[in-house]
């Protein structure tokens, strides 16, 4: 959940390079996921020629590389190998029920969007450019990080919500999150006292707490789903359904 | 006519498009002679430049102050300052006081409840009782 994707400076080219067959409802939003299944890279890396441009002309999506491959992109050449985004391993591709995928573009078009991220089990409802003060000091990240939240379980618009049993695919979404720093909160003192004694021990703490920044949410369109490599299928009782509002 | 104010249009928030480093000055103050400087007088000399080779984005200034103890202070953005006081420190307990400067936000420092703070309109709409289908009670 916390693969630090360090991506710096990166977003105005990558938004360049962006894919010109995605729909143009998406065209803008369009950005780096590193969540492509594993059999699904490799296919790709080897049909294509192991680009050397300086703005990759596929879309971003086979960018994602391990370190062992010299393929890195550009923009992330500063970073250490060790610190590079670690794209996720599945190991099968996404299936998505024929309803969903009929459904699916009215959640789409409708902007904006919202997400209920969980994290440690526990719900944040964002939208795109809120700030989030997490109850914990979260470890390992610095300020700058990029992180990508994928456990979510709703998503929506305003007429129409995604709700996941109990969550929604991470590869039906994008939500990231800067760090933006570290707060800590005024000096707390308690009092303890003991029974007959005049003796007052004062109990001091001050937490500090992560503090972050929504960079986007984002549902995926359904032609990106079938571009990365959907599987449609009949429905099912427990598939995922999009709830209009009454 | 009264005047009238100008309107905000938009609000900064920082970190969804570009991202600010909030923090913009450290001033690292020392006394040559006392004690209590000592501490500090090591980290000036070790661990500083290395400190501030990695922060290319915050200004370091250091300055002797005679006679008083050391203090970090810390410049930032929203025009706030905010100052450690670093007396008999080891030079890693100071790199530590560093670091927390470095990623304050400047802000006061204030106790919240909710996790999320947002800007944008309700995504879903404010409830209202004469709009959409009755539902069987």
């Amino acid at each position: 959940m916390f693969s630090r994707s360090v991506l710096r400076s990166l977003t105005s080219d990558l938004r360049l390079s962006a894919p010109t067959s995605v729909s143009s409802v998406n065209a803008i939003s369009q950005r780096a996921c590193l969540h492509q299944t594993a059999w699904l890279r490799t296919t790709q890396q080897q049909s294509e020629p192991q680009s050397s441009s300086p703005i990759p002309e596929a879309p971003l999506s086979a960018t994602s590389q391990t370190p062992l491959q010299n393929t890195i992109s550009q923009s992330r050449n500063a970073i250490p190998l060790e610190k590079q985004p670690v794209a996720p391993t599945f190991t099968s591709p996404i299936e998505v029920s024929k309803s969903l995928m009929e459904q699916l573009p009215h959640l789409v078009g409708q902007t904006p969007h919202y997400v209920v991220a969980e994290l440690h089990a526990r719900p944040y409802l964002l939208t795109e450019g809120d700030h989030i003060r997490l109850p914990f000091l979260m470890p390992k990240v610095k300020t700058g990080d990029i992180l990508r939240f994928n456990r979510a379980s709703a998503l929506g618009s305003r007429d129409f919500t995604l709700k996941g049993a109990p969550h929604i695919d991470e590869r039906l979404f994008e939500c990231r999150v800067r760090v933006i720093g570290v707060e800590s909160e005024p000096l707390r003192i308690k009092e303890k006292t003991k029974r007959r004694q005049r003796h007052v021990k004062q109990a001091k703490s001050k937490h500090r707490y992560t503090i972050m920044r929504v960079m986007d949410v984002r549902v995926k369109s359904p032609e990106e789903l079938l571009e990365e490599g959907a599987v449609v299928v009949e429905d099912a009782e427990d598939s995922p359904q999009i709830e209009a509002r009454s | 006519m009264p005047v009238q104010g100008l309107r905000t249009v938009t609000s900064a928030r920082n970190g969804v498009g570009a991202f600010i480093l909030q923090c913009k000055r450290l001033d690292f103050h020392y006394c040559n002679h006392g004690g209590s400087s000592r501490g500090m007088l090591a980290f000036l000399t070790q661990t500083l430049p290395e400190f501030a080779r990695e922060n290319p984005q915050i200004e370091v200034r250091v300055a002797p102050r005679h006679g008083k103890h050391p203090v970090i202070k810390g410049q930032y953005i929203n025009g706030r300052e905010k100052a450690i006081c670093v007396r008999n420190m080891e030079p890693g307990e100071i790199l530590k006081k560093a670091m927390i400067l470095k990623d304050a936000s400047g802000e006061k420092l204030k106790r919240t409840k909710k996790p999320v703070t947002s800007l944008n309109e309700s995504v879903r709409g404010i409830w209202s009782p004469y709009h959409g289908d009755l539902r069987g009670v």
